[in-house]
């Protein structure tokens, strides 16, 4: 269960100019809801989705995963609390461009030292599962935008989060990909996660398998 | 006055530390009056974000000045060798009204500033950072001392004057010195040491039997009783002369620099010690009696080697 409470984030530019991104926000998402976060740029999705994945604290209020009050978190303790429940889909991949498919799927579990036949296995049935496979040793920047959308999904999902947060994750696809991965979300929604996506793109405003799309205007939900 | 090298690298540092530290006073002052924990409003996740910066000043302060400690005696010793009549730090602790103050605020100041640095050890590594408030409002009180030190230690070294004769340390650590030294020297050196090895073996005993609030006090004492019988017994042995107690001489190059061993693990052992009854950490225990252990090897070695040697106790 995911909870924010009276929730108000600030960001303070410089001392004359600070923007208020979400004001006085509340919003439950119960486990293994999907829920679409739609409004126009600058609304205030990303936030709300920058809270719940703890990379930054709000100005007021309070947000609560599981009982815990993660905005509360020292900073070190928000790491472990993303490390181990959160997986993120990036607009731009975030992928490191140098780096092989297999090399970019596995760097979450790099700082627990995993046994190395564990970490392959892990790798092979993550990449199988989302059809990347036969590109494992493929430097990503050669890969086209799917692929790379793919390699990013593999690596939100190597950890096996609890919470999926995508942020507009089909601005830089095509539509035929854009539907691939909403196969994907539904797939991944049947394996009981919950998933937070950020979009304007009017493909997820009717999906019959999400379970709520709010509506959010100048940081405030509408609906 | 007088600047070396060394001093002018003390006053930089000093006044670095002076010009953080008071950031970190008035910011610490801020989250003691103002901070609670279960507050979801904005100045309390204000304070938090300022505590992270306020700890990490504080704890960079602390972490260069405990070194430090050794770097201040190793310019003592230097500068000894300027000050007319100075043999080794004991002359130039001595050669201003300032210097034996200055020495007990440093030796006060270093388990001060490791207690501070335990607990932020301790509450940062706690989710609910449960001892914020305690350790700022410790550092508010303590800040007083640190701030003591650098004005001692300042007008130390701007009051040294170069052209008067000092006292050398085999006048000072005497039975005839003038000063309060004397009187550790009309103490029986056979109840001197029998008290130090009765303290070592109730450490050792109160080891086992995890009695932190016994422990602490036999470390208190400890400390007490160490320097003392290292003054008038075992740096006799050290230096084997009969008539030489000085302190600081086996600090330097002609006792292979063997006083920072000697220093570092009675304050090392006792500092755990004394820690035990507040931290409540059992490898506490660990430490502090490695290093006592230590520290009653390295003296016990020399009074050894020297009747081995002599066939005579001096």
């Amino acid at each position: 269960m995911i909870k924010l409470n009276n929730i108000t984030k600030i960001y303070d530019i410089n001392k004359n100019n600070s923007v208020t991104a979400v004001k006085d926000i509340n919003l439950h998402i119960k486990d293994g809801d999907l829920i679409i976060l739609k409004g126009a740029s600058g609304s205030g999705k990303s936030t709300i989705l920058s809270l719940i994945a703890g990379l930054c604290k709000p100005t007021e209020g309070k947000v609560i995963v599981d009982e815990k009050g993660i905005s509360k978190l020292p900073d070190h303790f928000l790491s472990l609390y993303r490390r181990e429940n959160i997986g993120f889909v990036f607009q731009k991949y975030n992928l490191i461009p140098n780096l092989s498919v297999k090399d970019n799927i596995i760097l979450p579990l790099i700082p627990d030292n995993p046994d190395e036949d564990i970490l392959n296995n892990k790798l092979q049935e993550i990449m199988e599962r989302f059809t990347i496979s036969h590109k494992k040793d493929i430097i990503v920047r050669n890969l086209s935008g799917g692929e790379q959308q793919r390699v990013a999904i593999c690596r939100s999902m190597i950890n096996n989060p609890k919470i999926i947060i995508a942020d507009e994750p089909t601005a830089n696809l095509d539509e035929k990909l854009s539907l691939d991965f909403i196969d994907i979300l539904k797939q991944l929604k049947g394996n009981g996660k919950t998933i937070i996506i950020a979009t304007h793109d009017p493909l997820f405003f009717n999906l019959d398998f999400a379970s709520k799309t709010i509506d959010i205007k100048n940081g405030k939900i509408i609906s | 006055m007088i600047l070396t090298p060394e001093i002018l690298a003390i006053f930089i540092l000093n006044s670095l530390f002076l010009f953080f530290g008071i950031i970190a006073l008035i910011l610490s002052i801020k989250i003691y009056s103002k901070w609670d924990l279960n507050s979801t409003k904005s100045l309390q996740y204000k304070l938090e974000k300022n505590s992270y910066l306020t700890s990490t000043i504080i704890k960079f302060i602390f972490l260069i000045k405990l070194p430090l400690f050794l770097f201040f005696i190793f310019t003592l010793d230097k500068i000894s060798n300027i000050l007319p009549g100075a043999m080794c730090a004991a002359g130039v602790v001595d050669a201003t009204p300032y210097g034996m103050y200055l020495f007990l605020v440093k030796i006060i100041n270093l388990y001060l500033f490791g207690f501070w640095l335990i607990l932020d050890k301790i509450d940062v590594e706690n989710e609910k950072l449960p001892y914020s408030k305690l350790k700022f409002g410790f550092f508010i009180i303590i800040f007083f001392l640190f701030l003591s030190e650098l004005i001692l230690e300042t007008t130390m070294f701007l009051s040294i004057d170069p052209t008067t004769m000092v006292s050398c340390c085999g006048a000072l650590y005497s039975s005839t010195s003038a000063s309060y030294i004397s009187i550790l020297f009309q103490i029986d050196p056979f109840i001197l040491v029998s008290l130090f090895y009765t303290n070592f073996v109730l450490l050792i005993i109160f080891y086992f039997y995890k009695n932190s609030y016994i422990y602490a006090i036999l470390s208190m004492i400890f400390i007490i009783i160490a320097i003392i019988s290292l003054i008038t017994v075992f740096g006799t042995y050290i230096y084997q002369l009969p008539t030489h107690h000085c302190p600081f001489c086996f600090l330097q190059k002609d006792y292979y620099y063997i006083g920072y061993l000697i220093y570092s693990t009675l304050f090392i052992g006792t500092f755990y010690g004394l820690a035990i009854p507040f931290f409540k950490n059992i490898s506490y225990y660990k430490i502090s009696i490695f290093f006592i252990i230590a520290y009653t090897l390295i003296v016990t070695i020399y009074p050894i080697l020297f009747y081995l040697k002599n066939g005579v106790w001096l």
